[in-house]
């Protein structure tokens, strides 16, 4: 009996050394992003932001002095993964908060399934008008697509395309994209002579392509993920697309990375922001820890994503859930200063105010125009 | 018109390989053998990686062929012959599951992306108005001297000979002194070579990710049922059948139809007409279209 | 119990339910259907619809077992005119058209985008309440559709069945109405497989084309095929044992450190690996087929 009670003991208290940690020595958040997919490079861009977000919290001292943790789950560019991954991390790793994804193909179901859990979820770049509703514990560290599909209806207008082909990926993204630069082209007086929506993943784009042509445009508009993209310029190079009519395309940097550059000589288009003001330090550490500038738009808004929601913690004083979505609601009235520039979210919990930026192709690379 | 034509005949190139490949095969151990898809795919990716060591296209492309020849016969032997002792339904489905290992394996070593040969892109001639790439037309070559080579095996030689003996009859052919499995595995090889180069020629004309296998599957099929399977040579005339309603699916004007300028239906409903086509065809003719030459040798 | 094994169990169930309706439909009847998952499809799509129309739920599971039973007889009417494998190759055919009409129709159920924001059922109930009771109504609904497969193929009529199979003409010799026997065992079936469909649907409260690729049958079908084709105890037991291989994946991912391509490619192997295994070297599977049994 006094051989085994101490022995007991040693057992249960290793028992509760091993199980416990993960709960009291550090705040872990979840973060759902494409880590494989056609989306892979900007989701890896998304993960290096968020990785440089919680080396500089931890830096200067963690969240309610603990150390900060983001547990990254991939969402292979599926909704159905992407929901798993989310159940994974609210019942397994038992997160307060869920960060993610990239395409709003993605990013409305699981912002949805985490609605229903009473999670709070930060949207840190799907931009369509759908992101909305997801629902009230949801909120979006970016401008939605309303905003920039105006920015793009300007630009086109301004280079004087009065009628255009527009091609897009068959999503919710890019079908929200088409559908509002439609509108807001009409409304200046353009025209969209046919949409186009077009299933990622295809060996061959000749199809669409052939299709655009038909309708003898003033300008291709475009807007297409990664590799897709790439096959859609070279694409449109071999079939003669780009002598007829130039190329434009709407969040640009989701396609430059991957596009070889004498497929895209010539091609301008606009994307999100991608530093404010106070986003020097992010920009330098980026390049200083990656060897590289950054891979999309996007890395920035999941790194703020991450600080938005540390500081959120800290003025909950706690990871409670209810405290956690009242400290947000606060925290998004009176404003944050990101890498991103200021996040102010309005009554919806959506972003109000987002910088646009307008691109040409140089080489291989985006140069920034005025 | 011309342009329709044209991209018919490209079109007809992308199925007209692997579909014959399919065919042939199916004639001889009458099962429909999904892997050939994948098989495809293989040869697409061992000639990319070839062409990455130094050698030249024009030796990338024969090796890779030989080798996924050898490929399909190593699991004729190791799977197939086994699985077909157990009824036909048994080895479709084995090959389907053979296909998604491949599928595992293509996403292991290549990952999602698209991948292409290296080479250099030109933009397109104009004939009759219509447009061309170099890539069509030397793959357009390489299919018709691929398909010359495997009619003339099969009208001209003993193997062929030997083959059609086979199909038509196993038992007889059997016995009056012909090797049936070393034919059948002759078979296979040249299947396997031909599904390679079909790989390879649609991966030049384009580029090649590992969903490639999984979106040609009904197409082939469809070109292959259409043109009668068993009957290799019907599996052309199959694949001009489905690339003519594909291309009329996609490259009509419907706007006629909605008083609007323009409307396209949907690339992606290209599939959908080979498909309806193929359950269609098979409601009224479920012997294909085309009555097997080889059934009269 | 952990919120992850409930989550797992429960999905078990209703894949449990898919693969005793396969099992009717290849295992006792011999009908080789690549296109269950469309089946599947009309539980889903008619939840997605409810739900988009403002219709009660329930509606939705109505509209569902119309779509499943049409299209079932659709197939069985198919299988009246062609071989198996050529009917194989029609039912994936036509799994794949459903499939590509509902990745473009934006108006129909909001194209490849899909369908959120569906109603969780038992959503209101507190902490593990809620997994527990949708765990309970699955397990239940489970059992139900497994005495009726037991029923059914302990019958005189699934003798018949039996005989279709493996002694056609014999069958149709004897006065059996083959065209007959297809279309009510297509009908049952496609109901299942519609039942489990709409409760999926109001458990992940997402509908999309996704959910309608081809692998998705050829998982069910490793499930019959590794469990013990013919043999009810065996598909469910297959359907449990997949899903919780399937479901550690990323867990081992986590422990050795793999890339994430790994997941997605180990899942494969699993499921393509297992149906190849099986049919070399246990092609009954691991509940083999009892032969014989307690007709009347």
């Amino acid at each position: 009996m006094t051989r085994t009670t101490p022995a007991l003991a040693t057992l249960l208290a290793a028992t509760t050394l091993l199980s416990a940690p993960a709960a009291l020595a550090e705040i872990t958040l979840g973060a759902v992003i494409p880590l494989s997919g056609s989306n892979a490079t900007p989701g890896e861009d998304q993960r290096r932001g968020i990785e440089i977000a919680v080396k500089e919290i931890n830096a200067a001292g963690g969240v309610l002095g603990e150390p900060l943790k983001v547990i990254v789950e991939d969402s292979a560019g599926k909704p159905q993964t992407a929901i798993d991954a989310a159940r994974k991390l609210v019942t397994v790793d038992e997160v307060p908060l869920v960060i993610g994804s990239y395409s709003s193909g993605i990013t409305l179901p699981m912002g949805e399934y985490l609605v229903q859990e009473g999670i709070p979820h930060l949207n840190p770049a799907s931009t369509s008008g759908l992101v909305r509703n997801i629902g009230d514990s949801s909120f979006s560290m970016v401008g939605l697509d309303n905003v920039s599909t105006e920015f793009a209806a300007k630009e086109v207008i301004a280079n004087g395309w009065k009628n255009v082909a527009v091609l897009a990926v068959n999503n919710a993204f890019g079908q929200g994209v088409a559908q509002e630069f439609q509108k807001h082209l009409e409304a200046m007086g353009g025209g969209v002579k046919t949409s186009v929506l077009f299933t990622g993943g295809q060996p061959s784009y000749r199809r669409e392509l052939q299709q655009l042509e038909a309708t003898d445009p003033d300008a291709y508009v475009f807007t297409a993920y990664g590799t897709d993209a790439a096959l859609i310029m070279q694409e449109s190079f071999e079939l003669g697309l780009q002598e007829d009519a130039p190329w434009y395309s709407i969040l640009i940097t989701m396609m430059n990375k991957d596009t070889a550059p004498e497929f895209k000589q010539g091609l301008s288009g606009m994307d999100v922001g991608y530093l404010g003001a106070g986003g020097e330090g992010y920009a330098a550490t980026y390049e200083a820890d990656y060897g590289e500038t950054f891979l999309s738009a996007y890395g920035g808004y999941a790194h703020d994503a991450v600080l938005f929601a540390a500081k959120a913690i800290e003025k909950a004083g706690s990871t409670d859930k209810q405290a956690l979505l009242t400290a947000i609601r606060a925290l998004g009235d009176e404003g944050f200063t990101g890498a991103t520039g200021e996040i102010k979210l309005d009554a919806n919990g959506q972003r109000m105010s987002q910088p646009y930026l307008k691109f040409k192709v140089e080489g291989n690379d985006l140069v920034q125009m005025d | 018109m011309i342009q329709f034509l044209i991209d018919t005949i490209i079109r007809a190139l992308d199925l007209a390989l692997i579909a014959v490949a399919l065919s042939g095969v199916y004639s001889l151990i009458k099962f429909p053998n999904v892997a050939l898809v994948q098989y495809a795919v293989v040869g697409a990716f061992v000639g990319m990686l070839l062409q990455q060591a130094g050698l030249p296209l024009v030796l990338a492309l024969p090796v890779s062929a030989i080798f996924v020849g050898l490929v399909a016969v190593i699991f004729n032997v190791l799977l197939f012959e086994r699985l077909l002792t157990e009824g036909s339904a048994i080895a479709l489905i084995g090959s389907l599951a053979l296909s998604m290992i491949l599928s595992a394996v293509f996403l292991l070593a290549f990952g999602p992306a698209a991948y292409r040969f290296d080479l250099a892109v030109a933009p397109a001639m104009r004939v009759l108005g219509a447009r061309i790439t170099v890539h069509q037309l030397s793959t357009l070559a390489i299919t018709v001297a691929a398909l010359g080579g495997f009619a003339a095996i099969l009208f001209f030689t003993r193997l062929g000979r030997e083959m059609r003996a086979t199909a038509t009859n196993k038992v007889l052919a059997s016995a009056s002194g012909i090797d049936t499995r070393r034919v059948i595995n002759a078979t296979v090889f040249l299947s396997g070579v031909l599904a390679a180069l079909g790989g390879m020629t649609l991966a030049m004309r384009g580029s090649v990710s590992i969903d490639l296998g999984t979106q040609m599957l009904l197409p082939v099929f469809a070109a292959a049922i259409l043109g009668g399977l068993g009957n290799a040579l019907g599996a052309i005339a199959g694949a001009l059948v489905i690339s003519a309603a594909e291309t009329f699916v996609t490259n009509t004007n419907f706007g006629v139809l909605t008083g609007t300028d323009f409307l396209f239906l949907p690339a992606s409903y290209a599939q959908t007409a080979s498909f309806a086509l193929l359950v269609g065809f098979l409601l009224l003719r479920p012997s294909g279209l085309f009555t097997s030459e080889v059934s009269r040798v | 119990m952990s919120e992850f094994l409930i989550h797992v169990a429960a999905v078990s169930c209703l894949y449990g339910i898919l693969a005793l309706a396969l099992n009717l439909q290849m295992g006792f009847s011999g009908l080789v259907n690549f296109g269950l998952i469309a089946l599947f499809g009309c539980g889903t799509y008619g939840a997605a619809f409810a739900h988009l129309w403002g219709w009660p739920p329930l509606a939705g599971l109505a509209l569902g077992l119309i779509f499943a039973a049409l299209m079932g007889l659709f197939f069985a009417r198919l299988g009246a005119r062609m071989s198996e494998d050529y009917w194989g190759i029609a039912t994936l055919s036509l799994a794949e058209i459903m499939r590509l009409v509902f990745t473009n129709e934006q108006a129909l159920a909001g194209g490849a985008q899909g369908v959120s924001g569906l109603p969780v059922s038992f959503a209101g109930l507190a902490g593990q309440g809620a997994g527990l009771s949708r765990l309970a109504l699955y397990a239940a609904l489970l059992a139900a559709a497994f005495v009726l497969c037991q029923r059914i193929t302990r019958s005189g009529f699934g003798m018949a069945l039996k005989m279709m199979r493996e002694e056609p003409q014999l069958a149709r010799a004897l006065g059996y109405d083959l065209g007959r026997m297809r279309a009510i065992v297509m009908v049952i079936s496609s109901l299942m497989a519609a039942v489990a469909g709409f409760l999926y649907a109001h458990y992940l409260s997402f509908v999309g084309p996704e959910q309608l690729m081809s692998h998705e049958t050829f998982l069910i079908w490793s499930m019959v095929i590794i469990g013990g084709i013919a043999n009810n105890w065996g598909v469910v037991a297959g359907a449990f044992l997949m899903q919780f291989a399937l479901a550690y994946v990323p867990f081992v991912k986590d422990w050795l450190d793999m890339p994430s391509d790994f997941v997605a490619a180990t899942r494969l192997v699993i499921v393509g690996g297992g149906i190849l295994a099986f049919l070399i070297w246990r092609p009954k599977g691991l509940f083999p087929e009892r032969i014989g049994g307690s007709h009347g």
